[in-house]
C-alpha cells in the first residue's frame, strides 16, 4: 500500500495506465461471469416460453411469461413424485451420514488403538475410489440380496461414499477441541455416550452443517447410482426423471426447460443462502480427498 | 485411554456402522469386481472361469482404445482449461471485495448445478438445429463454421469437454484464491524490494509459493476427468458409432446393454488401474520438479 501511494505521489507510470486496466479487468471479469451465468439464465427464461416462442426468439425474454410448462412437467414427467423420492432418499442418507459418521470421527480422534492407522488409511482410500468402478459390483451384490431397485439401492451406498468426507473433516474438527470438557462431563457422571450425545455432537455442528450441505447436492444431484440401481417408474428420482426428457418428450423443448426449472431451483435456493459454507466446503472436501 | 472395557466397548461401537458400510457397500464391491473380471458371465447361470480372456478382449477392442483416448482427452483439458483459468481468475479476485465476491459465486454456481441438468443445458446449446450456439454463429456471419457439435466424430469430445470445464472451474478458483492469500505479506514486502514485479513476481514468487495447491489441482483434475460420466451419457450416449465413449461408459454399455457382466467388471477393475497409474505418474512427475 504505502509502496504505490509513494510511486503515485511521485507521478510515476502506473497510476496513470493502472485505473484505465483495471476497470477493462473489471468488465472482462464480469463479462466472464455472464457467460457462466448464461446458461442458467437461458434455462430459466425457457421454461416460461411457449414451444414457438422458444424455437422462434431463443435470446429474448419470453413473449408472456407462463406456468405451462413447469404445470405439465410437474404432473406428466412425475417431476412431482421425483421431488419426493429424491427427498426421502436425500434425508435418510444424510442422517445416516451424519451420525455414523460423527460417531467414527469421535472414535478416531480420541482413542488410540490398534487398528486406528489401518482404518483411517481404509477410509482415505475410499475417498480415491472411482464410484463407477463400483457400479457392476454393487449392481449384483444388491440384486443378489433383494435390495436392488428399493430406496436403500441409493441411501446405502451414498452414505459409504460419503463417510471418508464426514470422517476426515469431522476428525479435523475435533483434534481443535480440548478434552477438558469431556473430562469434565465424565466426572459429573455421563458415560462416553452421554459425553458424545450431550457435549461432542452439539459442539460439532459446524462441521456437520458443512457435511450436511456437500452430502445434500452430491445426494440431491446424484444420476449415475440411480440411472443404474433404480428402474421402477415410481421410485425414480430427480435427476433420472429429469434425464428421461433427453429422449423422452421428443420436440417438446419447453416442457424439458419446465422440468429441469422445477430440480434446478431446491440447489440454487440453498447455493444462494449457503454459498459461502458451500464453496469452503467444497474445497476442504475434494482437497482431503 | 483404552483401559476400562466401557470404552472399548464405546470405541467399537461407534465405529461398527461406519466400517460396516463403508466395507460391504465400497471395498468389497471392489474386491468383487476384481474376482469377477476373470468369468465370462451374462448375469444368468453359472459364472465361467476364463482367466485374463477379458482383458486380452479388452486390449484387442479399438473401442476400448477410443475411450481411454478421450479420457485423457479430457484429462487434457481439464489440466489446460480449468487450472490455468482459475489461476488467472485468482489472481483477478483475490481481494475481498464486494465485486470480487459476486464474481467469484457466479464462477462456483455451475458446481451446484446436476450433471444431467448441465447436460441437458449444453445438449440444446449444441443442438444443431434450434442450438444456440449454431444460431449465434450464423447470426455473427459465419454460417460456414456452424456444424453437429455433438455427432461430428472429429470434434463431438472436445464439444464434450466443454460444459465438464465449464461447470468445474469454481472449487479450483477457491483453492488458488485461498492459497495465494495465504502467502505471507513479508514475502511480498521481499519481492518488492528485490525488484520483483509483475511477470517476474509471478513467475519467480507467487507460483512457487503455490507449487504444491497447483499439483493439487492436477490430481483433482486426473481423478474428475476420469470420473467423467453422467455428462456424455445425457449428451450422447458414448455415440454416435462410440466415438464419444470414455471408459466408464464403455463399461456401462457393456453390462447394462449387452450384459457382459464379466467383461463389465474386468473394465471396471482396469479403471482403476489407470487412475491408480495416473495419480502416481503426476505424483513423481511433480515430485521431481519441485
Amino acid at each position: 500500500m504505502q509502496a504505490s501511494t509513494k510511486m503515485q505521489a511521485a507521478g510515476e507510470k502506473p497510476a496513470a495506465w493502472k485505473k484505465p486496466v483495471g476497470l477493462v479487468l473489471k468488465v472482462l471479469l464480469l463479462l466472464y461471469a455472464v457467460i457462466t451465468l448464461y446458461p442458467l439464465y437461458w434455462l430459466i427464461i425457457s421454461a416460461f416460453k411457449t414451444n414457438q416462442d422458444f424455437f422462434n426468439r431463443p435470446y429474448a425474454w419470453p413473449m408472456q411469461w407462463q406456468l405451462d410448462n413447469v404445470v405439465r412437467a410437474w404432473d406428466l414427467g412425475n417431476m412431482g413424485r421425483a421431488m419426493l423420492n429424491s427427498a426421502i432418499v436425500t434425508i435418510v442418507a444424510l442422517v445416516l451420514t451424519i451420525v455414523i459418521g460423527t460417531l467414527a470421527a469421535y472414535a478416531l480422534s480420541r482413542f488410540k488403538f490398534k487398528f486406528s492407522g489401518v482404518l483411517k488409511g481404509m477410509f482415505l482410500l475410499g475417498m480415491l475410489i472411482p464410484i463407477h468402478s463400483t457400479l457392476v459390483p454393487l449392481f449384483i451384490f444388491m440384486n443378489k440380496i433383494g435390495i436392488l431397485d428399493t430406496y436403500w439401492a441409493l441411501i446405502l451406498p451414498y452414505t459409504a461414499f460419503e463417510l471418508p468426507i464426514a470422517i476426515f473433516l469431522g476428525i479435523a474438527y475435533l483434534v481443535s477441541i480440548p478434552r477438558d470438557v469431556e473430562e469434565a462431563a465424565m466426572i459429573d457422571g455421563n458415560g462416553w455416550w452421554g459425553v458424545f450425545g450431550r457435549i461432542i455432537f452439539p459442539l460439532c455442528l459446524p462441521v456437520i452443517s458443512t457435511v450436511s450441505i456437500l452430502a445434500f447436492l452430491r445426494f440431491w444431484n446424484d444420476f449415475s447410482f440411480a440411472l443404474v440401481f433404480i428402474n421402477t417408474q415410481a421410485l425414480k428420482t430427480l435427476p433420472l426423471s429429469l434425464s428421461l426428457f433427453s429422449d423422452g418428450f421428443g420436440t417438446d423443448y419447453a416442457l424439458t426447460m419446465g422440468a429441469m426449472f422445477i430440480a434446478v431451483i431446491p440447489t440454487i435456493v440453498i447455493y444462494l443462502i449457503f454459498q459461502e459454507q458451500i464453496m469452503k466446503g467444497m474445497v476442504a472436501g475434494s482437497v482431503k480427498g | 485411554m483404552l483401559s476400562s472395557l466401557r470404552t472399548r466397548s464405546f470405541v467399537a461401537l461407534a465405529l461398527l456402522p461406519a466400517v460396516l458400510i463403508f466395507l460391504v457397500f465400497a471395498i468389497i464391491p471392489i474386491i468383487w469386481s476384481m474376482y469377477y473380471g476373470f468369468f465370462d458371465w451374462k448375469g444368468l447361470g453359472d459364472p465361467k472361469f476364463i482367466g485374463f480372456k477379458n482383458y486380452e478382449m479388452m486390449l484387442q477392442d479399438p473401442i476400448f482404445w477410443r475411450a481411454l483416448k478421450n479420457n485423457l482427452i479430457l484429462v487434457a483439458s481439464a489440466i489446460i482449461g480449468q487450472v490455468p483459468i482459475a489461476l488467472l481468475l485468482a489472481l483477478l479476485l483475490l481481494k475481498n471485495n464486494f465485486f470480487n465476491r459476486i464474481i467469484r459465486s457466479a464462477v462456483f454456481m455451475p458446481m451446484v448445478l446436476s450433471t444431467v441438468v448441465v447436460g441437458l443445458i449444453w445438449g440444446y446449446i449444441y443442438h444443431p438445429q434450434i442450438g444456440l450456439l449454431n444460431q449465434l454463429l450464423e447470426s455473427i456471419g459465419l454460417e460456414s463454421w456452424t456444424r453437429a457439435w455433438l455427432s461430428d466424430p472429429k470434434i463431438n469430445i472436445f464439444a464434450v469437454s466443454i460444459p465438464i470445464n465449464w461447470a468445474n472451474i469454481g472449487p479450483y478458483l477457491i483453492i488458488f484464491i485461498a492459497a495465494l492469500q495465504n502467502i505471507s505479506s513479508e514475502v511480498n514486502d521481499a519481492a518488492k524490494i528485490d525488484g520483483a514485479v509483475g511477470s517476474k513476481k509471478l513467475f519467480f514468487v507467487t507460483l512457487p509459493m503455490i507449487w504444491d495447491m497447483v499439483v493439487v489441482t492436477i490430481v483433482l483434475c486426473i481423478s474428475g476427468s476420469l470420473k467423467a460420466f453422467d455428462h456424455v451419457i445425457i449428451m450422447t450416449g458414448g455415440g454416435p458409432a462410440q466415438s464419444t465413449e470414455l471408459l466408464a461408459t464403455y463399461m456401462y454399455n457393456n453390462t447394462f446393454t449387452v450384459y457382459r457382466y464379466g467383461y463389465g467388471s474386468a473394465v471396471s477393475t482396469m479403471i482403476i488401474l489407470i487412475s491408480a497409474l495416473l495419480i502416481g505418474l503426476n505424483y513423481i512427475l511433480t515430485k521431481r520438479r519441485s
